[in-house]
């Protein structure tokens, strides 16, 4: 074996032989002993709370964060057509509705042996009439019997009964709810009720009207079956309108 | 023959005197590069019992399959893949295979040494 050679493995084998130490001390890092006594560790426990509440925060702020994409993702595509979609229905009485207003009774009279006049017949004309009168003093939003009345809503006699776009008007009592713009127009409907000439009227057909004081509260149901629109088209801008 | 052991012994007494640690994440790279250093030794030391040792081949091979080793596994962090393993399993198998061939090497020297 010559020393040349000797040399070359002596100085590889040292190399590995420092390697292997260097492992060797990575590898087994010195066991620590863990000599915190109570408060230290008490006050380790708190600084590490500390930072979990922290990273608690932080992931509230980026769930937030996520809450308000998602909200604006929604408001920017659906929202505002939904919004009018609500406004529209709205308008159109399909939404159940709540607000200030006076409701109506329409019962038979009691004549004077103290019976009631058993005539369960309203005429269509005595109630356009009423509406009328309802919506010229300030009504917004009226329903008869649990009907809401809309722009469409139809009041004709069919055989010998009084319908309300289908729904029979037979059964005494007959609610009328009326809901306006706020409290104030409540109460000035209310008194023009009270001296209206209609409510003359319904005594000639053996009805009396009975007024409620105006109420905060009073909810509306909303219109149930499909509007049909059939003799309608829009019209073309600026000819028919007023744009 | 017992110079290298001296040397081996004189490289651990010299690193854990030195008391170098490196990081965790590259004790990887280390391990495989040992690896590659002890399969270069032992291919060094059958190629001087079969007499074909060459110095250049021994020297280069030694540097240049550490190297290697060490980019394989380099490669592998980075690629998602665990290429160290492959140079692990080279390594280890021409381990054995060269630990092989010196010990039947040695047992035909002892026995034809003991039959003269």
């Amino acid at each position: 074996m010559g020393s040349q050679k000797n040399v070359y493995f002596t100085i590889t084998a040292s190399i590995i032989g420092f390697m292997v130490a260097i492992q060797f001390q990575t590898v087994s890092e010195p066991v620590v002993r863990d000599t915190r006594d109570t408060w230290e560790l008490r006050n380790d426990l708190m600084s590490e709370k500390e930072i979990e509440s922290e990273l608690l925060q932080e992931i509230q702020t980026f769930e937030d964060t996520l809450a308000k994409y998602e909200d604006e993702r929604e408001q920017s595509k659906g929202k505002l057509l939904k919004e009018t979609l609500n406004e529209l229905k709205n308008e159109a009485g399909m939404t159940d509705v709540s607000g200030p207003g006076i409701t109506l009774t329409i019962r038979p009279i009691i004549n004077e042996i103290g019976r009631e006049v058993q005539m369960a017949y309203i005429s269509p004309s005595l109630l356009q009439r009423l509406l009328n009168e309802l919506n010229m003093y300030g009504a917004k939003y009226v329903s008869i019997d649990e009907q809401r009345v809309i722009s469409t809503t139809v009041i004709r006699d069919i055989g010998t009964v009084t319908k309300i776009d289908g729904h029979s008007l037979n059964r005494l009592p007959i609610v009328i709810k009326v809901i306006t713009e706020d409290e104030e127009k409540a109460e000035r409907l209310f008194k023009r009720m009270e001296i209206s000439p209609v409510v003359e009227d319904f005594n000639m057909d053996s009805l009396k009207v009975e007024l409620s004081n105006p109420e905060e509260n009073i909810t509306i149901p909303g219109y149930k079956d499909p509007i049909r629109i059939r003799y309608m088209e829009p019209a073309d801008n600026g000819v028919g309108g007023d744009g | 023959m017992w110079l290298p052991l001296m040397g081996l012994i004189i490289g651990v007494i010299i690193g854990l005197l030195t008391d170098i640690r490196i990081p965790a994440e590259y004790s990887n790279y280390l391990s495989i590069a040992i690896l590659a250093a002890l399969d270069t030794l032992f291919g060094g030391i059958r190629a001087q019992l079969q007499n074909i040792y060459d110095e250049k081949v021994f020297v280069s091979g030694f540097f240049f399959n550490i190297l290697l080793a060490a980019s394989l596994a380099f490669l592998g962090v980075h690629l998602g893949v665990d290429l160290y393993l492959a140079a692990v399993f080279a390594f280890g198998v021409r381990l054995f295979q060269n630990i092989a061939v010196i010990r039947r090497i040695l047992l035909t020297k002892w026995t034809s040494s003991g039959e003269k």
